[in-house]
């Protein structure tokens, strides 16, 4: 299992996934639409990861817990609360990029 | 380098023919980039069949916490390869996510300016990861990049001079 060339397949048949904080395992589960449990890592001194963890967090998007607390969040969570997570936009780039170089 | 390749990639993935051909420079020991980049081109060329793309390793500037003088020094070394290419390529619009890769192509790009050469519009996209710091690639593009992107509203507060589209990737 260690390194799978992709995850897809086993995203898509879970039912819950469990995490660490890294941008692309947080990103490709969320848009999956699979509810996912962060579990923020305090030994690891990877500050600018937990970012993007945090955010999704503030927005609803995913459940954080720390290693320790891992248990009790399984044991009391409420998937339900967790929003949809909207795809990006990468239109309002391209318009966006067609000013700046003229094509319009 | 991995994540970074799947945020450009997603990034071109609605611009228009105009943009071709298109030159992807990546660091000589990322091993995965140039499978994911032939997919999506193998893929666009089937609605787009005159698309064209090439790509290019330079070495790589600077390693995950490396320390600053040494990274110089590793850049420097990269400049090396990214002047000669980018003044081969002379491209008009050069477009980056923030891996150190970025920074010696666009220091060589900035050089080719002053000199004269070939003017290249910059457009840097901080990555979504990016939620409340910037990259050092970003602390440094910031002042030299034509359009500075960001996709968290924090960031464009603390980088008034960023443009703040929302998540795009």
């Amino acid at each position: 299992f260690r390194f799978k060339d992709s995850l897809a397949e086993d995203l898509r048949s879970a039912d819950l996934i469990i995490s660490h904080a890294g941008a692309g395992s947080c990103l490709e589960t969320l848009e999956k639409g699979k509810p996912l449990i962060v579990v923020i890592n305090d030994k690891l001194m990877n500050n600018h990861q937990l970012e993007l963890a945090r955010q999704l967090h503030r927005d609803g998007y995913v459940l954080c817990c720390h290693c320790s607390t891992l248990v009790e969040t399984l044991q009391l969570m409420d998937l339900s609360t967790l929003k949809p997570f909207p795809p990006g936009q990468p239109e309002k780039f391209a318009l966006f990029l067609d000013k700046v170089v003229g094509f319009q | 380098t991995g994540g970074h390749t799947t945020e450009i990639l997603r990034l071109l993935s609605c611009l228009s023919e105009s943009y071709s051909p298109r030159h992807y420079v990546f660091a000589d020991s990322d091993k995965m980039s140039e499978a994911k980049i032939r997919s999506f081109e193998q893929k666009r060329a089937e609605t787009f069949p005159k698309s064209q793309f090439t790509l290019h390793r330079i070495p790589r500037s600077r390693e995950v916490r490396q320390p600053w003088i040494s990274s110089v020094l590793t850049t420097l070394y990269s400049m090396l390869y990214s002047l000669p290419l980018t003044n081969k390529l002379k491209p008009d619009l050069i477009l980056c996510n923030g891996p150190g890769t970025c920074v010696p192509v666009c220091i060589a790009a900035l050089l080719l300016g002053l000199l004269g050469i070939k003017r290249s519009i910059i457009v840097y996209v901080e990555s979504i990861c990016r939620v409340e710091t910037l990259s050092l690639s970003g602390k440094i593009l910031y002042y030299f990049s034509d359009y500075f992107i960001v996709q968290w509203p924090n960031l464009k507060e603390k980088y008034p001079k960023s443009v703040y589209l929302g998540r795009i990737v």
